[in-house]
């Protein structure tokens, strides 16, 4: 069991802000996509450090991504 | 070099993994391409760096990031590391990169420059030297500061964490006054080495201070300075990437960290030379900033 980012697509969508995309540390992980204009996560590639729950909640109180525990596919 | 050395052989397509299907269809090359590739490219296109091995919520990983992807002409950039953090994440980057010895960076990245001038005259080749504090201000001020007086046509940026992280938590020449680590239990005697003024002293064309807190100065620096090497003379970046390990921070502290310097030890800092700042502005009408 690890931590990965959760981006609830629904209220990130009317926000079209994308600065989470920016700040995430690791390379393709938090992408943006402009169809939906809406933030998603590799949760492959996540390491769960919260830096976009960081951006997202304390700096702009937007409060659209959480960390959320999975499990992986055996 | 060019952008061709990054398309698959046609029969070896089917067995490539994903993610260099993906550097060849949607990653942003400066070659071909009409649009201006920037910091924006981060948010949906394929980055050329790839699942790097730092630390989770590392700040110099982004920092990294908005680097890579503000440099304008990645497929004639060669990158020269030194060892450090900073070495770990260069085997992951798509671009030419040079690893040296210890603290020699720029005495190598002199030589290439010199060298790839002499074979393409008619090319525009970056080289860019990317190391730690370690490497530009301890083990490599020589080199560093030989560099600039010679007025080598480089790029030289400071990924200050102002610790020997890599090796536990040793103190540097670039860490605070009364500083305490792991295996610097007394407390540092002396001042931070104010190396971006010693860079100015030595003659660059463009000295920056700053801290990674906002991508899009980031890149706008690193644009600046790239122009300013190609044309004027050296130019330094002294970027700060704390190490939030060893500063006792959570994983998610590096942003407000940055912040927090943004006002004290990283106030702004910049110095652009007459001559390079005539030069900016003549770039800003071209449209090449």
């Amino acid at each position: 069991m690890y931590y990965v980012a959760k981006v609830n697509s629904e209220m990130c969508s009317t926000f079209k802000c994308n600065m989470c995309t920016l700040y995430c540390p690791e390379a393709n992980t938090l992408m943006y996509d402009k169809e939906n204009k809406t933030s998603w996560v590799d949760e492959d590639r996540c390491k769960g450090c919260a830096i976009c729950v960081y951006v997202c909640s304390d700096l702009l109180n937007r409060d659209c991504i959480e960390m959320a525990m999975v499990t992986p596919d055996e | 070099m060019s952008v061709d050395i990054y398309k698959i052989n046609p029969e070896f397509r089917d067995i490539m993994p994903q993610e260099i299907i993906d550097l060849e269809e949607n990653a942003t090359w400066a070659g071909e391409s009409v649009e201006k590739r920037g910091i924006n490219d981060l948010t949906d296109k394929k980055e050329i760096l790839e699942e790097h091995s730092l630390c989770a919520g590392c700040p110099e990983a982004a920092a990294l990031r908005y680097i890579l992807a503000a440099l304008p002409l990645p497929e004639e950039t060669i990158i020269v590391n030194s060892t450090g953090c900073t070495s770990l994440m260069f085997p992951h980057i798509a671009l030419h990169t040079v690893h040296s010895m210890f603290g020699n960076q720029n005495a190598v990245a002199s030589g290439i420059k010199r060298t790839l001038d002499w074979r393409f005259p008619d090319k525009t080749k970056d080289v860019v030297v990317l190391a730690g504090d370690g490497a530009t201000i301890d083990i490599g001020l020589d080199y560093t500061l030989q560099s600039f007086f010679r007025q080598e046509k480089i790029t030289t940026i400071c990924f200050d964490n102002e610790v020997y992280a890599n090796t536990g938590g040793q103190e540097s020449g670039s860490t605070p006054k009364g500083q305490v680590f792991k295996m610097a239990p007394k407390g540092k005697v002396f001042d931070k080495v104010p190396m971006w003024e010693l860079a100015v002293t030595s003659g660059v064309a463009y000295s920056v201070k700053l801290t990674a807190s906002a991508p899009k100065k980031v890149a706008k620096v690193l644009r600046e300075s790239i122009l300013i090497a190609r044309e004027i003379g050296p130019t330094y970046i002294h970027l700060y990437t704390p190490c939030i390990l060893e500063i006792g921070l959570a994983a998610n502290e590096g942003l407000w960290e940055m912040k927090e310097q943004d006002k004290d030890r990283f106030d702004d800092f910049k110095y652009v030379s007459d001559e390079a700042a005539d030069y900016l502005k003549k770039c800003k009408k071209e449209g090449l900033l």
